[in-house]
């Protein structure tokens, strides 16, 4: 076991993973590749069985009828459940948040869908699409917090039921219901709005989830020029989402095509 | 063509208004030409755009009314209208002559571009024209093509479409109304939301362009909600319904073309890359359909070199460059292929002709870019950085255009951008179109 490459398991790309998301995984891997630990990027479709014993699990985006598909081949198949039990961390955005929660609705009627159950959080269609730039300040476990720079593009608003706690706090964008608050945190499941690549704007993020799965500290990144570009990013993109003159036009938008 | 136009278009003809109506429609028409001298004399653009808003807000009717009558082939999916549309028009001009033939060549492909380009030549009987996704269905309503090519489906700045499964829906709605009134679709075989909607056409050519698929967008079947299942060579069948792929009419591999009963030919296209061979293909079976000679038709796609602005050389002082335009993942990805100069510059920008959303970048897989030196630059050369050093490419950032254009290169350096930075480059470079 000792030997055993770190996994990193991406699931269902082909139906949830339409913004990039898989670029979480990627992030994941190198981060430890980089550090000396061995690791290894699992992608996971449906129809194969998802491997439980995984250290991270990541779910993405996707359209309605993918992630009814999703919830249906998860159930039925049941290693993602397996894999949470035996400790490890799950770190789902966007649709792929949604899907984890109590229940969800698709389509143009709101048709109610039952999800995984593995956050106490459920979503409905809320008053308009949250599209844009976000900004929100995360706490940690221990207390101290990090911004979370991402972009968020859902139709469905989230709101929390007592088992689970927010995620973040939003300093600019929608969130989960416009209430101030963002994703959700329920044992070692993390669910949250930004999707795609989410991660390498946060590598704290990157770095706490790892240190979750693992059970260790990590060290600092022994590649200080990617740390510097990583800051350089951060940097540029709190600065739009803080000083742009109308965050409508420069970073959101919410109407149709021209 | 042996036939005079005159008698091969005796079906064809656009629609007269009244006397009092063509009257309106040829003033707004004048003072449309007016707005765009007077854009192009400030230095902005073709003026085709500007001269489409007032031309249609003056006289609302104008799409419906233009649209009407002609013979029309119209060019639409995600990626490579533009090129398939130029190579169609081609096609037709030399078969037919450039007075009897109208195109939006700038490739406004919206209702105000598509009028702004049928206002130039009112009386031509044939219109080849470039269809944005969105405007597909009021083209077959309106305009009753005589050919339609449904390229591809693929995501495309997401922020702005939200699901393309509803465009596919809207398309096969389209065509099962227009029933026997209906556009021969010719519809590539690989993509299985174009086969679905394009199997609700009167008459289907299906071709297979060569590429395989980009599956990433076609997980789900869009009949019955199944999970496709796809073969190592790109082939696709729907476990859940009878929806699968369609034996090819027309098929291309490297440059020879087969077509129906045995027929071969060779392309000899000057745009590059595999997905302008299969473009062609389609250009090809849609100029066949309207009754050009397809040795005519292949060798005026040959002369097709860089279909707005695409591929085109841009000077940048002693430098020269190859434009490449790709607007999403899948478009990225060809366009990698085709990239052959080390270094190569990547210009990304997001204004909202981009999508705002750069999230797509980690769909592309720059780790095919390893081994050469990449100059990043425009708006987000920073997110794009930091996506090629988790791919492990060599890079560096140069936060203007300008700066990256100046660099010295040798020979023709190859340079990849989004839309916005695109129009830019040719600008800053001296391409027209
Ligand atoms: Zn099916």
């Amino acid at each position: 076991m000792v030997n055993e490459p770190v996994k990193i398991v991406v699931v269902y790309q082909s139906l949830l993973g339409i913004y990039g998301d898989h670029g979480n995984g990627t992030v994941l891997t190198k981060r430890l590749v980089w550090r000396g630990i061995d690791a290894e990027l699992v992608t996971v479709e449906p129809g194969r069985p998802v491997p439980d014993d995984g250290a991270v699990y990541l779910l993405g985006g996707g359209e309605d009828l993918a992630q009814i598909a999703a919830v249906r081949e998860l159930k039925a198949d049941g290693g993602l459940f397996r894999a949470l039990d035996r400790g490890a961390v799950l770190f789902a955005v966007c649709a792929g948040y949604q899907i984890c929660g109590r229940s969800f609705t698709v389509g143009d009627h709101d048709e109610v869908m039952e999800g995984l159950g593995l956050l106490d959080v459920t979503t409905r269609r809320g008053p308009r699409r949250a599209v844009g730039e976000i900004l929100t300040r995360w706490e940690r476990p221990d207390g101290s917090t990090s911004l979370i720079t991402g972009f968020e593009n859902h139709g469905g608003y989230t709101t929390l039921g007592p088992d689970a706690r927010p995620f973040a706090q939003v300093e600019l964008g929608v969130g989960n219901c416009g209430d101030g608050t963002e994703g959700a945190v329920q044992g070692r499941v993390i669910g949250s709005y930004p999707h795609g690549p989410n991660l390498p704007r946060n590598p704290a993020l990157a770095d706490h989830l790892l240190e979750l799965a693992l059970g260790t500290e990590l060290g600092p990144l022994p590649n200080a020029r990617i740390s510097a570009e990583l800051d350089e990013l951060r940097r540029q993109r709190i600065a739009v989402a803080r000083h742009s003159r109308n965050l409508a036009e420069d970073t959101r938008w919410l109407g149709e095509r021209e | 063509m042996a036939s005079s136009p005159s008698q091969r278009f005796r079906h064809a003809r656009p629609v007269d208004p009244t006397i009092g109506r063509k009257l309106w429609r040829n003033t707004a028409i004048g003072i449309g030409n007016l707005t765009a001298w007077a854009s192009r004399k400030a230095g902005r653009g073709s003026g085709a755009s500007i001269r489409g808003q007032v031309i249609t807000r003056l006289y609302p009717m104008m799409f419906a009314e233009l649209i009407a009558g002609r013979r029309i082939a119209a060019v639409s999916g995600t990626n490579g209208k533009t090129t398939t549309t130029h190579l169609l028009a081609a096609a037709a001009e030399t078969a037919w002559g450039t007075r009897d033939v109208v195109t939006n060549a700038d490739g406004a492909n919206l209702r105000e571009g598509i009028a702004s380009a049928l206002s130039q030549n009112v009386r031509a009987p044939v219109a080849i024209l470039e269809t944005d996704e969105q405007i597909v269905p009021d083209m077959i309503t309106r305009g009753r093509p005589e050919v339609l090519v449904m390229l591809n489906f693929s995501r495309d700045q997401l922020d702005r479409h939200h699901e393309i499964a509803s465009l596919g829906k809207k398309w096969r709605a389209a065509l099962t109304d227009a029933g026997e009134n209906g556009p021969t679709v010719v519809a590539n075989i690989h993509d299985p939301l174009v086969t679905w909607s394009a199997e609700a056409a009167r008459r289907v050519i299906w071709v297979d362009m060569g590429i395989g698929g980009w599956t990433a967008d076609a997980a789900l079947c869009p009949s019955c909600g199944a999970i496709l299942e796809y073969d190592g060579d790109g082939s696709w069948n729907c476990p859940g319904c009878a929806l699968g792929q369609h034996r090819a009419d027309y098929a291309v591999r490297g440059d020879e073309v087969t077509g129906p009963d045995g027929a071969r030919w060779t392309l000899d296209l000057q745009v590059p890359g595999r997905f302008n061979r299969g473009n062609a293909t389609c250009a090809l079976a849609a100029a066949i359909e309207m009754g050009i000679d397809p040795t005519v038709a292949l060798a005026a796609m040959g002369t097709v070199r860089a279909p707005a602005g695409r591929f085109s050389i841009g000077r940048f002082g002693d430098n020269r460059a190859r434009l490449l335009l790709a607007k999403n993942p899948a478009g990225w990805a060809e366009s990698l292929l085709v990239m052959a100069s080390d270094p190569v510059v990547l210009a990304i920008d997001s204004a909202i002709a981009d999508g705002t959303d750069v999230s797509w970048l980690w769909d592309v897989e720059f780790e095919r870019l390893a081994g050469r030196h990449v100059i990043c630059t425009g708006p987000r050369a920073q997110d794009l950085a930091v996506r090629l050093s988790y791919a492990e490419v060599d890079h560096e950032v140069v936060d203007s255009l300008r700066e990256a254009m100046a660099r010295p290169y040798e020979g023709t350096v190859d340079v990849l951008a989004t839309y916005t930075a695109f129009l830019n480059l040719c600008k800053m470079g001296g391409v027209e179109w």
